[in-house]
């Protein structure tokens, strides 16, 4: 188990080193020149100049890739250009907030999805299971952008319940920075929930078919005993994986829903990145979301690993 | 109620399914009883309905099938009046039951303890820690050792027979009235089998339980039940005491049943086998009348005109037929015709004159962990890794085995699950790779040869195996499937290629416009002998039969074996056949060879090896079979201990040591027995041997 951990985490930083290279490479075939960009239009070519020396950007590129690896490894992720601050604080504030985010919709995701899916799987074939069915496919298939502007048009404009967009931090009173979190939150999980309560229900199916849950109902078991220590304790194992892949599509969904609701995590922070050719903050942002994406693969597995019985304890022992 | 010492009385019981096709009589008018301390069988084949008596009786039936008539009487109550309620607080605590496969019917997820203890917990309101002293007992007294240690396992870390063990012990926990064994042993070896079915009529015995045994085994069912119902399409044929029923059948179903088995007495191994021409009905167009007509060689007119009832026999059985008592002495064999089957032959003695067309010299495979083949497993399924990771790195699934199969001759193979019999096989036709030692084909080493190499050795070796169902495309016919490997080939073409169609499928005895079918409109019969028709399209000389006819019901397997035998000797093929079967491997063979944890222990001409055997080994697989003939095997008996996979690795000495009955001494655990051959070719690996002379 400890060898295979470890594999798992050399794996993780072979992963890493690779997109280094490939992130590095991207952001140097982005068009436009670095330092005009950063000095804009006006900019005399002396000017130009004497900023490509300082930042050394006519050193040869793998010795730039170099620079910027062995800064990374003592944990310098560089300043941003455009702002001209260090990187590190400037992501570690925005992604704190894009965690609250992508937490909290998890959480809802996955107490959500998991509940329709037993629902779904219990009266299968009949009007619950269709609805929720029909529910989660509307969910899926169609894109967060517009679920947003549904939930600011109805929620905030119409019914006024909740504020349109922004974010307030937390020391600005509990009430009101939850419910900025409201909206936002409420469109990841609408797009996310489909994947889940369907695996729930299709592993929920797949454990009710059984030998084990008719041993249980045969031993004269009450139903919800049958139901939930029985099918779904083993049906949540499969739900488990598909909750990690899930964490690749929320930042996809997080870059859309925080410029929808204009919310500043790391999805917009990117975006800004992006716009302004900041080299260092698009790199340094890319990297982390490879590192917690990989990371979150992992322990999804390694929970596989603990629920499952039959990897925790290998041995035959009688 | 009539009798007060019945415990259940099932009457007149008839019960239909919905499906798509209509309404479907799965049971009709099925009546039988159990008394207290009896144990009654129930056999029956596929589709009998066996198992939906025993769900109907627990209350277990699906949404889609309605019970149209009879009543099941319990405890003076008809179980089928009872709330959903009532009968949840019956089932598992008067009315119990023990499932067919072990491996499922637990929960992986959950220790044994928890399971063990639930019904308590539930019927019995005990607290937890209470219900996990009651299983500690109970798991002792179904022989299980260390029970304290157990109840914190986890399923899979059981072999089956504890598996099984467990399961018994928690369907007696609330102390039920009524225990319903689904096949309880069909899953295990014949070992486990024999171990259990000990535990099982000592349990009957001492606790006065009712038990209702469904199983499709005859000679199980003749050891273990005073009385057994033939259940055959929903319909009880025939229902008697066993002993009488077994002796001395009446019905014709009956009798096919007991004539299609292969038995291991000495005067039945050398005749061809009579099977029961064509196969299970379809239940949703059952004949009128008396179900078994179209099978029946007895078959007059009256037998569709008239209703047949069970009628009382001068011995107190009743049978569904109306010329049993007329006729009761009429043999199966005694038949005037054998069905356009080849008439009785003898099995030819076998001269292994001629050099092995395959042979196998100190082969040995190792599954290892490491290597470049499990990293490519680890990364294709992450599971694996992990548990390879706590296994041990290297497991000698065949170590050292040297083999030699002539043409023409059939060895058969013997041995527990888990003892290497498939990788062996496997590594003969180079399904996977040895890890040392040679393989020689018709005198040429092909071990090492790569696959480019191999294409007339495809051509000339192949295997069938146990599923047809997981081995046949479904979305290919059967005549697609056949040619298939003609094509692949390069043996025939176009107009020549229909024609090797329907000729293999005739040898098969299929007619020739299956070859438009698909798989899913075959039976598992005709599904097999599809797998065994695309086997012989490359007109191969030898053929690897896994397990091949282990899944079919009686009835049919006999016709397969009777056609596996007319092929080979026809084309003058070679077997290696595979069996957990013991009958059926004595009949077919030339040759057995009995495999135990990856090494050959006894190989020879069956007459040497099972008449009288003479291995240890031998001796206690040929003792745990239950066999109609022989009831002087009963108490000479002799039982081995635990099981292969349980068993820890034994580095030294004679593998078989830990569970011999027969174990010398110290000897035994300290040198390897050597392999000694006799001048008929009988070579035993056994101390006893040189302890003798
Ligand atoms: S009733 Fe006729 S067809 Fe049916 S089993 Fe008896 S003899 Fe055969
Ligand atoms: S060598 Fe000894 S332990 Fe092995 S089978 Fe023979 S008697 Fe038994």
């Amino acid at each position: 188990m400890l060898v295979y951990i470890l594999k798992r985490i050399v794996y993780i930083f072979c992963i890493l080193a690779v997109m280094s290279v490939l992130i590095f490479a991207i952001t140097q075939a982005l068009p436009g020149n670095v330092a005009r960009m950063i000095l804009g239009e006006f900019a005399t070519v002396d000017q130009i100049q004497a900023i490509e020396e300082k930042l050394r950007l006519n050193d040869p590129l793998p010795l730039q890739y170099w620079r910027w690896v062995s800064a990374l490894l003592t944990g310098d992720l560089g300043d941003s250009l455009v702002m001209e601050r260090p990187v590190a604080p400037l992501i570690s504030l925005s992604l704190q907030r894009s965690a609250i985010l992508a937490f909290m919709s998890l959480f809802c995701v996955a107490s959500i999805g998991i509940t329709l899916g037993v629902i779904a799987a219990v009266k299968h074939n009949r009007a619950p299971d269709y609805g929720i069915s029909f529910f989660s496919y509307l969910g899926i298939s169609v894109p967060e952008f517009f679920w947003g502007i549904l939930i600011i048009l109805f929620f905030a404009r119409y019914l006024g319940w909740i504020p349109a967009t922004g974010y307030v931090p937390l020391s600005e009173g509990f009430g009101t920075w939850l419910s900025h979190l409201i909206a936002p939150v409420a469109t990841l999980t609408l797009t996310l929930l489909a994947n889940i309560s369907r695996m729930t229900r299709s592993s929920m199916l797949e454990e009710l078919g059984t030998n084990y849950v008719t041993a249980a109902r045969a031993k004269g078991l009450p139903e919800r005993v049958v139901l939930f220590r029985h099918a779904l304790r083993n049906a949540l194992l499969p739900t488990i994986t598909v909750l990690a892949v899930g964490v690749g599509w929320l930042f996809g969904g997080i870059v859309v829903v925080e410029t929808v609701f204009a919310y500043p995590g790391m999805g917009r922070m990117l975006l800004f990145a992006i716009e302004h050719r900041d080299l260092p903050l698009i790199q340094a942002g890319i990297l982390i979301i490879t590192a917690i994406y990989s990371l979150s693969n992992l322990s999804a597995d390694l929970l596989y690993a603990y629920l499952n019985p039959r990897i925790r304890y290998g041995r035959t022992i009688a | 109620m009539t009798d007060p010492n019945n415990i259940l009385e099932v009457n007149q019981l008839s019960l239909a399914y919905d499906t798509s096709y209509g309404s479907l009589v799965a049971l009709d008018d099925v009546s039988f009883e159990i008394k207290k301390g009896e144990c009654l069988g129930l056999a029956g084949e596929s589709g009998s309905g066996k198992s939906t008596v025993a769900r109907a009786i627990l209350g277990l039936l699906g949404p889609e099938a309605t019970i149209k008539k009879g009543s099941l009487m319990y405890a003076g109550a008809d179980l089928r009046e009872l709330s959903p309620e009532e009968q949840r607080s019956i089932r598992g605590n008067k009315i119990s039951i023990v499932f067919q496969d072990p491996f499922t019917a637990l929960n992986p997820s959950l220790t044994i303890g928890a399971q063990v203890a639930e019904p308590l917990i539930f019927h019995k309101g005990m607290s937890k820690s209470e219900a996990l002293e009651k299983a500690v007992d109970l798991l002792a007294s179904v022989g299980i050792n260390r029970p304290r240690e157990i109840i914190k396992a986890y399923p899979h870390q059981l072999s089956g027979g504890m598996q099984q063990r467990v399961l018994i012990a928690t369907a007696l926990s609330c102390d039920p009235d009524i225990l319903i064994l689904d096949e309880p042993t069909t899953a295990l070896d014949v070992t486990i089998e024999a171990q259990i079915l000990d535990l099982l009529d000592e349990l009957c015995r001492t606790r006065q339980l009712g038990v209702l045994f469904v199983s499709h085994n005859l000679a199980v069912i003749n050891r273990l039940c005073e009385r057994v119902c033939i259940l055959y399409a929903g319909r009880v044929l025939e229902y008697g005491k066993s002993s009488e029923v077994f002796s001395q059948p009446r019905h014709p179903y009956t009798k096919g049943l007991i004539a299609s088995l292969a038995s291991l007495g000495s005067e039945a191994t050398n005749n061809r086998l009579t099977p029961i021409p064509g196969g299970l009905p379809d239940m949703t167009a059952l004949p009128a009348n008396c179900v078994f007509q179209p099978r029946c060689p007895f078959k007059e007119s009256k037998c569709a005109s008239e209703i047949q009832h069970l009628a009382t026999m001068d011995d107190g059985r009743t049978v569904r037929c109306w010329k049993a008592q007329k006729e009761a002495n009429l043999r199966w064999t005694d038949l005037p015709s054998d069905h356009g089957d080849v008439p009785q032959k003898q099995k030819a003695s076998f001269q292994p004159s001629e050099k092995g067309f395959i042979e196998a010299s100190n082969l040995t495979k190792t599954f290892s962990s490491e290597g470049i083949l499990s990293e490519l497993v680890a990364k294709l399924s992450k599971l694996h890794v992990f548990r390879d990771l706590q296994r041990s790195p290297h497991v000698k699934a065949v170590d050292g085995i040297s083999l030699a199969i002539a043409p023409g001759e059939v060895i058969g193979l013997v041995g527990e699950s888990g003892c290497g019999k498939s990788t062996l096989a496997r590594c003969m036709v180079r399904l996977i790779e040895t890890t040392s030692g040679e393989i020689f084909a018709e005198g040429k080493e092909i071990s090492r040869e790569p696959e480019r190499k191999l294409k007339h050795f495809r051509q000339s070796a192949q295997i069938i195996f146990q599923n047809p169902d997981s081995s046949l495309n479904p979305r290919k016919t059967v005549g697609q499937i056949i040619k298939r490997p003609m094509v692949l080939f390069g043996l025939s073409h176009n107009a020549e290629l229909d024609r090797r169609v329907s000729e293999l499928l005739e040898m098969v005895r299929l007619p020739p416009a299956y070859a438009e079918r698909y798989p899913h409109q075959l039976s598992g019969g005709e599904k097999q002998r599809v797998g065994i028709a695309r086997a012989l399209a490359t007109s191969p000389k030898f053929i690897v039969c896994d397990e091949a006819i282990s899944a079919l019901d009686v009835s049919v397997q006999a016709a397969i074996i009777n056609l596996l035998q007319d092929l080979k000797e026809k084309l003058n093929l070679s077997y290696l056949f595979i069996s957990h079967d013991l009958s059926v491997v004595a009949h077919l063979s030339n040759r057995i060879a009995v495999m135990y944890r990856g090494i050959i222990c006894e190989e020879g001409v069956v007459e040497e090896v099972l008449r009288p055997p003479f291995h240890p080994y031998t001796e206690a697989l040929l003792s745990a079979v239950p066999r109609f003939d022989d009831k002087t095997a009963e108490t000479t008996r002799i039982r081995l201990k635990g099981d292969v996979l349980a068993m820890a690795e034994t580095s030294r000495g004679c593998r078989f040591h830990p569970r011999c009955p027969r174990k010398i001494g110290k000897i035994c655990e300290e040198i390897t027995p050597p392999v000694v051959e006799s001048a008929s070719g009988h070579r035993i690996a056994c101390h006893l041997l040189t302890d003798e002379k």
